[in-house]
């Protein structure tokens, strides 16, 4: 057992985790945030995707004791004050899910492209998308809902959401 | 109308079984399964195992109280085995413990002596020894002799089709929670609520009323959790032995390896044209590859059975098809449910007589395609066809002749990138092909606040099932969606519900549900007349939860209305039942009329492969296709595209690998499925307008397996490549992948 401090969606938490945890397991687990899923846990399919320190991971290839003195973000800490990001309410509009079980790693992954590029093309989005499966859908309203997420962030609307 | 769990989605709040709050003492089982594909069991020693960390119980077929038996259409398929071993990863035991982990850890102390024994993995091979489930079938229609000599071209030929791991995200599991009394209850991913219910109620030896199934939705499905019931029978034994909550979720791998997949299939067959390239006569012989139990299989066959004259008027057929058992795990339902195979058989078939004939192999499509009046093999007459319709529509949009004919010149100028070209028609038939499923029933309870449950035995597992439902109950009621909530799928509500396969979630459950709010509403009504003394019933109306009378708005809400009639001692829960009528089927003689209507649909597919490599691209794809009047057009065309997708990861790149043992070599690192580059430029998918259907609910058509049909292009379109490099050999497998692209062009 290793004693790990970290924050998780902007909450502090000091906990101690057995060293062969994963941080998938973790997170469910230990910190009962279960929107992160294991699609695989072989670090193909993306469905685990979080952010740590900023930097999209599958949670499933990363132990939960590198997390200590980190920042994580699950799909849980996207929506601010319950409301959904641009984002977010763009994979509604679009129809851009089906079963739903992908869809928290593919928002971590588009959140994360948003975030280093806010006038992605669409060889950029499929470039950010690309270690997230989808099974259900044909991926194009996951790609209309992103482009369009992106157009909502530009700065001439400026509205803060 | 969109998907109403979809705000839960995107907020990762949506609740899947893995994330259900654990219960107070929550075991976890593991399975212990066989590493040989035939033998016989002669010892199981599970002492160590016992013994091992955490560990609960050890369960193996004496423990079982009830029946060992899970067999979906043919008893022959043992919850855990006791002899005879038909396939790795067939289970033996169930290891229960505290964690997981310490489940699985101790499945390596077990030890199982098996006397190993000759297995049979190739699907002809087992057919000449006698291996087969249940009996062949034989299909003629015409004079299929006579019809050979009057044709003037004969191509006859040997062709295969692989199989496909479903890969749903969410992997198979189940919790299963005993309760008072001997009853239990089981919460699944699972498509068949009443077959599964009915299979925990006899392993377990208690009647069906003790036992509670319920299902709040699936992290995808595609068949592959419809009849194999393994995963939740065996969480709920293990629950039920230690009258502790028990939850059983498999890995990836452990559900590659042992779960079922789509199909392989082995076909010979001869196809005659005339001398304008009419198909006069075609004689198929179809070796499905089933696994070592009957599970679903023979059902699968029958699809295809059905469906091997694609979208074409052939007067002339003799169809025989035989489901092998081979020792591989047993495959199962997988979205087309046989149809993807019969329509490749007779697609190929036709592209091997385009080119004997010498004429474009699109034209001779057209010239074949189904009309009104036009009779299928088992002799049913169609109706309302929209074969040439979806043809002509996708014409007007792209000009095929013009795609061919850009084809035709990018090929001239350009030695190592060539482009080929497909038209895949679909006609996909309507229903189970087994009539008794062909049931649905719906429960719509209406609360005194004016907020409306529906519950049905439909299974949502993305396909929108649930939202094309309460779109139906609100639009019937004439209220709000807000005031509508699609319940879980629950056999104590719903009883021996059919499974939400076949395409027919929506068809069936959502008639019943009319039926129910149609009951519902006239109960409102009578009271409003009563109310009102207007006693014309046909002019009151409920609009956006306002009554109406003639027309006129009345002063008089949904809510008043609804504790009025409660006041009143108005019933205000209903039940209504549907059955499609006029569906039948002799076995005996292979006539009648098996489904209740047809789906329709066309696509263009281009790719351009780079002939030194072998690799692809696909170009584009344009799709029509026949929904009916959609019930949500967002829903049905995200079906369309997801299902196009997932049919060219079939016919291109997933191939299944298996070990001589019979171990299954893919994994979830090496078997691929489509990822988001795979998606071509230009993907346009359009609903066929103004087309009608008085045989589904609200003038709709199913759509969650029809379009799957449309991703044969992408094979076929290849093929067109490839055949213009070389004949000299038979038609290439399914899938071409690029390596057999190029083994195809170079060996």
């Amino acid at each position: 057992m290793k004693t790990i401090t970290f924050t998780v969606n902007g909450q502090k938490y000091t906990r101690e985790v057995e060293e062969h945890k994963t941080l998938l397991r973790f997170l469910r687990e230990d910190i009962s945030l279960t929107g992160t899923k294991e699609g695989c846990g072989a670090g193909e399919c993306g469905a685990c995707t979080v952010l740590l320190n900023s930097k999209p991971v599958n949670a499933c290839l990363v132990l939960a004791v590198e997390i200590d003195g980190k920042e994580v973000i699950t799909i849980e800490g996207i929506a601010q004050d319950g409301k959904l990001s641009p984002l977010q309410e763009a994979f509604e509009r679009h129809h851009a899910i089906q079963c739903g079980f992908c869809t928290p790693g593919m928002i971590i992954s588009a959140h994360s492209l948003l975030q280093r590029n806010p006038n992605p093309k669409r060889e950029d989005i499929q470039e950010a998308i690309e270690g997230n499966f989808c099974r259900c859908t044909g991926y194009l309203q996951i790609i209309e809902a992103i482009e369009d997420a992106a157009e909502q962030l530009k700065p001439k609307k400026s509205k803060k959401r | 109308m969109k998907n109403v769990d979809m705000k839960m989605h995107v907020k990762g709040q949506s609740v899947f079984i893995d994330d259900i709050k654990a219960p107070i003492g929550l075991l976890n089982a593991a399975l212990f399964t066989s590493p040989v594909a035939k033998g016989r069991i002669k010892n199981i020693d599970i002492s160590a195992a016992q013994k091992s960390e955490g560990v609960a119980m050890v369960i193996t077929h004496k423990d079982i109280p009830g029946k060992n038996q899970i067999g979906h259409m043919i008893a022959d398929q043992p919850l855990l085995a006791f002899d005879e071993i038909e396939y790795i990863g067939q289970p033996i035991a169930i290891v229960v413990a505290d964690t997981r982990k310490n489940a699985k850890k101790a499945c390596q102390l077990i030890k199982v002596d098996i006397e190993k024994l000759e297995p049979v993995f190739e699907p002809r091979e087992a057919y000449q020894k006698g291996l087969i489930h249940a009996q062949k079938r034989v299909l003629v229609n015409g004079n299929i002799e006579e019809a050979f000599k009057k044709s003037k071209y004969i191509a006859s030929g040997r062709i295969d089709s692989g199989g496909q791991e479903h890969f749903y995200f969410e992997t198979q599991r189940a919790l299963a929670i005993p309760k008072e009394a001997d009853t239990i209850k089981v919460c699944a991913s699972c498509q068949s609520p009443g077959a599964f219910q009915h299979h925990i109620a006899e392993v377990l030896d208690i009647p069906m009323h003790k036992v509670e199934l319920e299902i709040r939705r699936l992290g995808g499905g595609f068949g592959g959790k419809e009849s194999t019931a393994v995963w939740v029978v065996a969480a709920a034994l293990a629950a039920k032995l230690l009258n502790r909550p028990v939850k059983l979720v498999i890995s990836r791998n452990e559900d590659i390896a042992t779960t079922g997949k789509r199909h392989p299939y082995s076909y010979d067959y001869k196809i005659g044209l005339d001398e304008n390239g009419k198909i006069l006569a075609f004689e198929v012989f179809l070796y499905q590859q089933a696994g070592g139990c009957a599970d679903i299989s023979p059902a699968v066959l029958g699809r295809s059975f059905l469906h091997t004259s694609g979208s074409y008027c052939i007067p002339n057929v003799k169809i025989t098809a035989v489901s092998c058992k081979t020792n591989i795990p047993p495959n199962n339902a997988f979205r087309g449910f046989g149809v993807p195979q019969g329509t490749f058989i007779i697609e190929s078939a036709l592209f091997h007589a385009s080119e004997i004939m010498g004429k474009n192999i699109i034209e001779l499509k057209k010239i074949n395609l189904l009309k009104d009046g036009d009779f299928l093999p088992y002799g049913m007459q169609l109706k309302k066809t929209n074969a040439v319709r979806c043809w002509e529509t996708l014409d007007e949009k792209v000009n095929i002749k013009k795609r061919i004919e850009a084809v035709e010149e990018f090929n001239k100028n350009n030695q190592t990138k060539k482009r080929g070209i497909s038209v895949i028609p679909v006609c996909f038939g309507i229903s189970f092909a087994q009539s008794t499923l062909n049931q649905a029933s719906a429960l719509v309870n209406i609360y005194i606040d004016g907020s409306v449950s529906v519950s049905t035995g439909a299974v949502e597992m993305g396909q929108g099932v649930n939202t094309k439902i309460l779109s139906v109950a609100a639009n019937t009621l004439g209220i709000q969606k807000e005031k509508v909530r699609v319940d879980t799928t629950n056999t104590s509500r719903i009883p021996n519900a059919s499974p939400t396969s076949a395409s027919t979630g929506a068809d069936l459950n959502g008639m019943a549900t009319k039926f129910a709010c149609e009951e519902l509403l006239t109960r409102l009504k009578k009271l409003i007349a009563k109310k009102t003394n207007f006693f014309d019933l046909d002019k009151i109306r409920i609009k956006d939860g306002i009554v109406y009378l003639c027309g006129a708005k009345l002063d008089y809400t949904w809510e008043e209305l609804i504790l009025d009639a409660y006041n009143e001692r108005t019933d205000l829960s209903c039940h209504s039942f549907y059955a499609t009528p006029a569906i039948y089927y002799d076995r005996v003689k292979e006539r009648g009329r098996p489904f209740a209507y047809y789906s329709y649909g066309t696509s263009l597919t281009e790719v351009e492969v780079d002939i030194l490599r072998g690799v692809y691209e696909i170009v584009s794809i344009d799709v029509v296709h026949d929904v009916g009047k959609s019930l949500s057009p967002e829903i049905d065309k995200g079906q369309i595209e997801g299902a196009v997708i997932q049919s060219i990861g079939w016919t291109t790149i997933e191939q299944l690998r298996y070990a001589p043992d019979g171990k299954m070599l893919s994994s979830a690192n090496s078997y691929k499925i489509p990822d988001i580059k795979f998606v071509p430029k230009n993907f346009n998918v359009m609903l066929l307008e103004n087309s009608e259907n008085p045989y589904a609910v609200c003038n709709s058509k199913a759509i969650g397996e029809p379009p799957f049909i449309h991703g044969l292009g992408a094979y076929f379109a290849i093929l067109d490549v490839l055949r213009k490099i070389r004949k000299d050999k038979p038609l290439p497998s399914l899938p071409l992948t690029p390596e057999k692209v190029f083994m195809y062009i170079y060996e």
